[in-house]
């Protein structure tokens, strides 16, 4: 089947690349799937959008899609939305706020979920990235659930990771410092027709120019009015794309290692709570205790 | 109020309740509010009714805002109509008027209330099906042959176009010689609350108020007697909100208006009293009564106290009722009419100035005759034979409804809170609180209807193995073709040099910030249609195509 | 090491209608009975829903109207979708139906059609004992 599949992505079939993005998703044949998607071809740009629940996610993606088909590229979009950890049902629904473009090729948008609450992005979004470039298109968006913890796992999949923040938000602005201004390459206040644009554009400037700050660009962006679009493109196109993006393999090998270390831990769940038992009773001490801990995961 | 209770009797009373079985359904409102087993003086210990009731047509108009109330002056009885070509819907109105009826009602297609003609590819399969087809002010003149609007109040539901049908109205009462000062009727153009729940939206929600501001504007200066906008309730509750989300999303969408009329450099005086309100009839006779009572004094304190209104009229909170539509059930469609009976009585007992009783058949199809005439007559029933208009406000000062609708002024006044803590109305809509309050209590009640803890008859309880069908209205299907061709022959007719020139002008009068009403006027007039009109507008003002879960 | 998949299904509004209570109760039922579900916003012409049923790789194609206007948009949905390759795709309609016009529905190709106070259970119900075509 997947040979199939592989051929019709060849020849631009979206059927094929549909299926084959569920097929990612259901981690079915996932390992096939990753080689023979093979390397993300250099030419594909990934753009991470990410940014608080309601600052217009799904809104400036749409309309940087827009922008981006205006200068002929063609444009993948991955909508992730969250997962219930308890059903595993999931409510996507950012499509309303996509363009419609039933006629145009050039543009395919995926909602994806995903899964367990911490997650900025779905599991496996790297080899659907694979998948897409393998069709040939020249850029991705990837946008996020929401800002939060997940994200330094973004900036690894994106070339580019593009923060959203919006007028009205000073509150949280010592907070989005914390922790999403070092995973931002491209800081925009959207919503820049609402008042109060020009002043938490000058607060995230501010910040930024904290010393051991990283240069970041800061722009505005107004969806409503379709204004700054051009400028945000340029800025994505001027900031260097994250190393580890390209380093593909690598990161691969480490997620793969992670990934057995995280299943051991669950298969020896028992034994590893009664070590932390023990532990807690003083039976062990620190020491004894990872020692112990070390030699179940090899098991 | 004095609270002469003999307690040994009240603990008496207590301890027979604590011991009877409970309920096998929950004890609450359809919109889940607990209700106690009994209420006493004890709940209105600090009961002023000099304050929070008074008499009525006096602040704060609790009881009613006229002195007489229905014993005086019944309430209009307006039957909501429209369907097909503009020459049946005219028809239509023709028959309700000799059927006694007292104002007409204007339901327009859902092309024209989405502001496209009906040519347009959009519209395919929808021309003159909910509504009448009005693509010109060929149309609108059609719609009123021989129905003299100098006398007759005429009410419109329309509300992103509202602009441009009220230039088609004005232009045709100018042209058949009627003084716009004679105009009486109400036009919905109410914007705001198709953000939260209607979806009726061409523009985006600034600009969408601009225009809303721009008809409250025009009409305050040169029709005085016409209601330029119906802030409405009924679509939020449709759209499954609980009764009090209603009561506060709608007084918040009119208190918005009324600043942005103030910033228009309107008096409040001047306009306040002009807005009128329109309000679902639910199922819960209580809950709803108390939410029209507790709609009237929160809006005369605002009104009074906030905006500093001098004049009655402007803290009188006036107000159409519908009976609720999504009560209606295509199971036993006749046990609809029963609903609607009950719901009007609510709507009637709460001091409704006008009604609409819909037909038991509408969930099915457009009304037929004979379903629209009992819906009618259910009104005149309840005027005539049931004894209620006799005295004013006559649950005023029980304990239970006097409760319920101070629960509802505070309840409301803790969403005013919120929705100000978002930064006001339009952030509010941005950040799609309305949308998401209003799907949260649908999905609640969804789940409790589930759940069986309430119960619907005909639908999950009591429901019948066989039943027969009612006799539907059927639409013909050459409306929408008759429709197009008529639009073309208007199209083919008129001079292109007048449209350019007029369209051109309404463009010019949205970039400055004008009120844009003379120039649609004008625009009309030279036969431009709905959809050209909305165009150009969108021009200056960008459209709005996405809504949120 | 694949899991259990969740059932994708898009859930449209097509037509002008605006009534989007329904639609909303259903996709949040069908979420919380642990499907994956689409909703792609109002007004969706019909090449829309197919371009969206066909990049998202549905299982389910869920139809709501109200207006009345399902004898001719229901036609010619599973028109397009055959034509485009997606026959495979089970297709529900809710809404307000006449009972007269279901059979005709169900004789085009529809699996089932919910009308108003349906249980959100029956839906449920319904999507798990009929599964997937896509995925089969």
């Amino acid at each position: 089947m997947l040979d199939e599949l592989f051929e019709r992505l060849e020849k631009q079939d979206r059927l094929a690349l549909a299926r084959l993005l569920t097929l990612v998703a259901r981690e079915e044949q996932l390992d096939v799937i990753r080689s023979r998607a093979g390397k993300r071809p250099e030419k594909t740009r990934v753009v991470a959008i990410t940014g608080n629940a309601g600052v217009g996610k799904s809104t400036l993606v749409g309309k940087l899609a827009e922008y981006l088909r205006s200068q002929g590229q063609s444009v993948a979009i991955l909508a992730c939305d969250p997962q219930s950890p308890l059903t595993g049902g999931a409510l996507l629904g950012d499509r309303v706020r996509m363009p419609s473009r039933p006629d145009d090729p050039g543009i395919y948008i995926r909602s994806v979920a995903a899964a367990s609450g911490h997650q900025a992005v779905a599991e496996h979004v790297d080899v659907m990235i694979r998948v897409l470039g393998r069709y040939g298109f020249d850029v991705v968006l990837l946008e996020t659930v929401g800002a939060g913890q997940g994200d330094t796992a973004v900036s690894e999949l994106a070339d580019v990771v593009v923060l959203l923040v919006q007028p009205e938000s000073g509150d949280e602005l010592q907070w989005e410092k914390a922790g999403l201004l070092e995973v931002a390459d491209v800081v925009v206040v959207h919503k820049a027709d609402l008042a109060g644009a020009d002043r938490t554009e000058g607060q995230v400037k501010e910040l930024l120019s904290l010393p051991g700050c990283r240069k970041i660009a800061v722009l505005r962006v107004s969806s409503t009015k379709g204004e700054g679009f051009e400028a945000l493109w340029q800025a994505v196109l001027e900031s260097p794309r994250h190393a580890a993006a390209a380093d593909e393999d690598a990161r691969e090998l480490l997620r793969r290692a992670q990934e057995i270390l995280a299943e051991r831990f669950h298969r020896q769940g028992d034994r590893v709570g009664n070590v932390i038992d023990r532990w807690k009773r003083q039976e062990l001490d620190e020491a004894q205790a990872a020692d112990e801990l070390l030699q179940l995961l090899a098991r | 109020m004095a609270t002469a209770m003999d307690r040994k009797l009240w603990a008496q009373w207590q301890k027979e309740i604590e011991n009877a079985p409970p309920p096998v359904q929950p004890p609450t409102t359809v919109s889940s509010v607990p209700i106690d087993p009994l209420y006493t003086p004890d709940n209105l210990e600090d009961f002023d009714y000099d304050t929070e009731l008074g008499y009525p047509g006096q602040f704060p108009y609790t009881r009613g805002v006229h002195a007489t109330m229905h014993r005086g002056r019944l309430w209009t009885m307006r039957q909501f109509a429209g369907f097909g070509t503009a020459r049946q819907t005219n028809e239509r109105f023709k028959f309700l008027v000799a059927k006694g009826q007292t104002g007409l009602s204007t339901a327009f297609d859902l092309p024209t209330l989405m502001g496209i003609d009906s040519d347009d590819p959009r519209s395919l399969g929808e021309v003159g099906r909910l509504g009448v087809a009005v693509d010109t002010i060929e149309d609108m003149r059609q719609l009123f042959d021989g129905i003299d609007i100098g006398k007759l109040s005429v009410s419109m539901t329309i509300n992103a176009p509202a602009v441009v049908v009220m230039a088609f109205y004005l232009a045709h009462a100018q042209d058949s010689g009627v003084d716009w000062r004679s105009l009486r009727g109400t036009i919905q153009n109410d914007t705001l609350k198709e953000f939260h729940a209607q979806n009726e939206i061409y523009f985006p929600p600034e600009p969408s108020v601009r225009l809303t501001v721009d008809v409250i504007e025009f009409c305050t200066r040169h029709v005085p007697k016409w209601n330029p906008v119906s802030v409405s309730g009924y679509h939020i509750r449709e759209a499954g909100s609980t009764a009090v989300q209603e009561l506060a999303f709608t007084l918040a969408d009119g208190f918005h208006y009324i600043d942005q009329g103030l910033e228009r450099g309107l008096g409040v005086d001047e306009f306040a009293g002009r807005l009128s309100f329109f309000f679902n009839a639910h199922n819960d006779l209580f809950e709803e009564i108390a939410k029209y009572r507790a709609a009237r004094r929160v809006w005369a304190e605002r009104l009074r106290n906030h905006y500093g209104a001098k004049q009655e009229a402007s803290c009188k909170l006036r107000f159409h009722a519908q009976t609720a539509g999504c009560t209606l059930q295509d199971k036993q469609p006749e046990v609809n009419l029963i609903r609607v009976a009950y719901q009007a009585l609510a709507a009637v007992l709460g001091g409704c100035q006008s009604l609409h009783t819909n037909s038991m058949d509408e969930t099915l199809a457009l009304p037929s005759e004979h379903a629209v005439t009992l819906a009618l007559r259910t009104q005149q029933v309840l005027a005539h034979e049931t004894g209620v208009t006799n005295t004013v406000d006559p649950l005023g000062g029980s304990y239970f409804v006097e409760t319920l609708t101070r629960q509802m002024e505070q309840e409301a006044g803790r969403y005013f809170e919120r929705i100000e803590e978002l930064g006001g109305m339009l952030p509010a809509i941005d950040r799609g609180f309305f949308r998401r309050e209003i799907a949260d209590a649908a999905f609640a009640y969804q789940r409790e209807v589930d759940a069986k803890h309430k119960l619907i008859v005909g639908v999950n309880a009591f429901q019948e193995a066989d039943e027969k069908p009612l006799e539907l209205l059927e639409i013909d299907q050459a409306v929408e073709s008759g429709q197009i061709e008529s639009l073309h022959r208007v199209k083919a007719d008129r001079s292109q040099d007048d449209l350019d020139r007029t369209l051109a002008d309404v463009r010019r009068a949205a970039e400055a910030e004008e009120n844009t009403m003379p120039t649609l006027i004008d625009a009309v007039r030279a036969r431009a249609t709905v959809g050209e009109v909305m165009c150009a507008l969108a021009e200056v003002y960008g459209r709005c195509d996405a809504t949120v879960v | 090491m694949s899991k259990q998949p969740s059932l994708r299904i898009v859930l449209a509004k097509v037509g002008l209608d605006g009534h989007d209570r329904g639609v909303k109760v259903v996709a949040r039922g069908l979420r919380d009975a642990g499907f994956h579900v689409i909703y792609p916003g109002l007004w969706q012409a019909p090449e829309a829903v197919i371009r969206t049923v066909a990049d998202e790789d549905a299982d389910w194609l869920g139809i709501s109207l109200l207006s009345g206007t399902h004898m001719t948009l229901v036609p010619r949905l599973i028109e397009q979708l055959r034509e485009a390759g997606l026959g495979h795709v089970g297709v529900l309609v809710g809404g307000i139906i006449p009972e007269a016009d279901i059979p005709k529905l169900t004789e085009l190709g529809v699996a089932r059609v919910f009308g108003p106070g349906t249980p959100m259970e029956d839906i449920v119900q319904f999507l798990r004992d009929s599964g997937s075509r896509t995925h089969a």
